[in-house]
């Protein structure tokens, strides 16, 4: 039994994160990008047919990729692919998933050993086992698993795909995009359907101007009671980083002993392209707490509650506190930085003071000097 | 298959024991020891050779290899696994004409691998060892070998005269021309001691080589027979003067020593340095390292994937290790992998790969700045038992 992978890079905007980079490109914990979680469950499942549909932006995304040798996808036959779209009559303007899928007809068709196709966004992070998600879908017989996390629904948060199930564990409600009260299940982007399931069907959909993975193919044929739905309920640790709040949130969550060992290494090693840096050097005055650091930091300041990514540099007397900040960074003597999520490359001068608050964190783009 | 012409390949001495490492090379080869929280000493020849343009690199194993040669892999981390690249591992192999067998001494480990080398041509062969830590440019030596006109050209630093007779020392004329060499003499006539870093012509390398192997007095090394007999045959050999950090981590105490000279503002060795020098390894996929609220980090260097909740002082913790609450680590090297558990001691150590410090133990002691710091060792995998001592100077 083969299975296939297909992710999606371009998972909707998160601020001012993703005005130059995909969903999948997003920087997260230190040392990685989104992708690398989606692409280390693949490869922990020995899922070696990867595509990458990505409609715009994807530099920063195939840089990161390159051959996908950091998960052993780096194949003569198979492998990583990147799906950039087509410009085709039925593509003026983004529609939807199965549009997507269906300009990436050929390398759905390619491979004919495959049998099966996991999908997965790029905005939700967990370490979850790929081979227990297909082997449920097998022994369910239905057309499709749709992984979800129970637990978050709370009516705060719209989520894009909910499910509710009856006493049997049957499906009793299917919402989307819908502020679900308690009681319903959050999916987690996550789908594993027969390729010859998602084939015929991309065909059929796009033939009746039918675009949404969610709504028209879930929902409607469900509705229809044209779909047999299997649920998967995953129990570890799910990071929803679909708005700058909750990845400000998140990224703060790594803190959390549970959250970060369930993340990291409750079922495979997450892996990344690897990017040769010297240890972090701890100064003689520096006061570290509650951090979250990667290799190649200069810290002399005080540092709390804060994740940095490679490379930064936080100079005697700064304070960090309660931030999110990417590579390169070099904050400057004095400096006083609350709730604050620096992009790649910032420089914050001397003396130099950013607050924001827990909900909106401020945000400095890459490269700026403040 | 095609090989490339190389003007200049190297070929590194990676079979010895390190015997004085003691514990520490039990199971593993010198060159694959690990360095400075996230490196083994390997990576340090490895990555002058590609910073100065050289990619094709021999390496010969012999003692304990697999680690050595699980780590060296395809070259990739140092980019030396390109079409016209490599990083070849070259252990001792068995020949028809019986001739070979395990390497008798640094000669005759290359006199065995001639015909790798013969492989590309070269005109000129670099010789390394693996048992040092620096960053050199050996481009810049071969340059000047080869304006030099000479047959042979060793790399030399200025050592104090009280230390001249553990090393090789180089005579030289004021036009650093080499005119008498002398293995660790009794009494230094200079202070000029060989680094084991030799820059040969292939054509008159190989000669010797043949020579060398030949004569079955000899105990088939550089520094005693072949760089004395190509001195007597007339050769021209140069001394190439280096100045820049490089230290001998062949002792517990020495590579205790180069680890702390990473520590501190301006460090004795400076790691970091610039893209150009920089030192490759290869990487684990470890997450970024956690420090807890409790943690106290003052001047350390710490890799990915550990996680501290003690207080750690004046130290190098590797990748992945996890220093417990309460614990205190001082002046120590902490190697990959290691476990210290919440309220144990550590001071003037090293910790071998994945040896664990169970609760409440004492590893080492602290010193005065006069004494003579006595290092504690644990070796590959040492369990110190909980509530239990380690004295200074003890290994396990």
């Amino acid at each position: 039994m083969q299975v296939m992978g297909i992710i999606f890079a371009n998972d909707g905007a998160v601020g001012a994160l993703t005005n130059q980079r995909t969903t999948a490109a997003i920087p997260f914990g230190g040392r990685y990008r989104q992708v690398d979680f989606h692409l280390s469950n693949m490869a922990a499942a020995g899922i070696r047919r990867v595509g990458i549909i990505s409609r715009h932006n994807y530099q920063s995304l195939m840089y990161h990729i390159g051959s996908g040798e950091e998960w052993g996808m780096e194949l003569e036959e198979g492998g990583l692919e990147f799906l950039t779209p087509f410009s085709m009559s039925t593509t003026d303007s983004y529609h939807g998933k199965l549009e997507t899928l269906h300009s990436a007809m050929s390398f759905l068709t390619y491979g004919p050993e495959d049998e099966y196709v996991v999908m997965t966004g790029s905005s939700i992070l967990c370490n979850i086992d790929l081979n227990d998600v297909v082997a449920s879908h097998i022994a369910s017989g239905r057309d499709i698993t749709i992984v979800t996390k129970s637990g978050i629904a709370n009516g705060k948060k719209q989520l894009d795909l909910a499910l509710k199930l009856d006493e049997q564990g049957e499906i009793a409600d299917i919402a989307v995009d819908y502020m679900a009260p308690e009681g319903y299940l959050a999916t987690m982007d996550i789908f594993v359907l027969s390729k010859k399931y998602l084939q015929e069907k991309v065909q059929e959909f796009i033939a009746r101007n039918l675009f949404h993975m969610d709504r028209d193919l879930v929902l409607g044929q469900w509705q229809k009671g044209q779909l047999s739905v299997n649920v998967y309920q995953f129990k570890g640790a799910v990071l929803y980083n679909e708005s700058v709040e909750e990845y400000f949130r998140n990224s703060l969550a790594l803190i959390d002993r549970n959250v970060r060992h369930d993340l990291f290494g409750y079922n495979h090693t997450v892996f990344t392209k690897v990017r040769d840096r010297v240890p972090t050097y701890y100064g003689e005055y520096c006061e570290v707490e509650d951090c979250i650091i990667a290799d190649g930091c200069i810290l002399e300041g005080e540092v709390e509650n804060s994740v940095l990514f490679r490379n930064v540099t936080v100079c005697q007397g700064a304070e960090v506190e309660n931030c999110v900040i990417m590579n390169d960074a070099v904050i400057g003597e004095g400096a006083e930085l609350k709730y604050a999520i620096l992009d790649k490359d910032v420089v914050v001068r001397p003396g130099a003071k950013l607050c924001g608050t827990p909900t909106t964190p401020i945000i400095i783009p890459r490269g700026e000097i403040v | 298959m095609y090989f490339q012409k190389k003007r200049c390949i190297a070929m590194l001495l990676a079979g010895g024991q390190g015997s004085r490492l003691k514990v520490l090379t039990e199971k593993t080869a010198k060159p694959a020891v690990p360095f400075g929280g996230k490196y083994r000493i390997i990576d340090f020849p490895l990555s002058n050779c590609v910073n100065s343009g050289i990619d094709t690199v021999g390496i010969l194993t012999q003692y304990q290899p697999l680690e050595l040669n699980e780590y060296i892999g395809n070259g990739q981390p140092w980019g030396l696994n390109k079409t016209h690249s490599c990083a070849q591992v070259l252990p001792p192999y068995e020949r028809h004409d019986k001739k070979s067998g395990w390497y008798k001494g640094t000669a005759n480990a290359i006199y065995q691998n001639i015909d790798f080398i013969e492989r590309f041509d070269p005109d000129y062969v670099v010789i390394l060892s693996g048992d040092h830590i620096y960053k050199m440019d050996y481009a810049a030596m071969v340059e000047y070998h080869e304006q030099n006109g000479a047959s042979c050209t060793i790399a030399v630093r200025d050592v104090p005269l009280s230390e001249a007779s553990r090393f090789g020392i180089l005579n030289t004329n004021p036009d650093n021309s080499i005119y008498e060499f002398e293995e660790k003499p009794k009494k230094p006539k200079s202070t000029n001691a060989s680094m084991g870093i030799y820059v040969f012509n292939w054509s008159v390398l190989r000669e010797a080589l043949i020579s060398d192997e030949e004569d079955p007095n000899s105990s088939n090394d550089f520094g005693k027979n072949i760089i004395p007999n190509l001195l007597n045959a007339g050769h021209k050999m140069m001394a190439y003067n280096f100045d820049g950090y490089w230290k001998d981590v062949g002792t517990i105490d020495s590579l205790w020593e180069a680890n702390m000279e990473l520590l501190g503002k301006n460090p004795a060795f400076n790691i970091r340095g610039d893209e150009r020098s920089k030192i490759s390894a290869r990487n684990n996929a470890f997450p970024s390292s956690y420090i807890d609220e409790n943690a106290k980090t003052v001047n350390c260097f710490i890799a990915e994937g550990s996680e501290v909740y003690g207080i750690v002082r004046h130290s190098v913790i590797s990748v992945g290790c996890t220093i417990g609450e309460g614990a205190v680590v001082e002046d120590s090297v902490v190697m990959p992998g290691v476990v210290i558990e919440p309220g144990a001691i550590v001071r003037h150590a090293i910790l071998g790969e994945n040896s664990k410090v169970c609760r409440n133990a004492v590893v080492g002691g602290a010193f005065g700045p006069k004494e003579k710091k006595q290092i504690s060792v644990t070796s590959k995998g040492a369990v110190v038992e909980a509530n239990t001592v380690l004295l200074p100077g003890e290994m396990l």
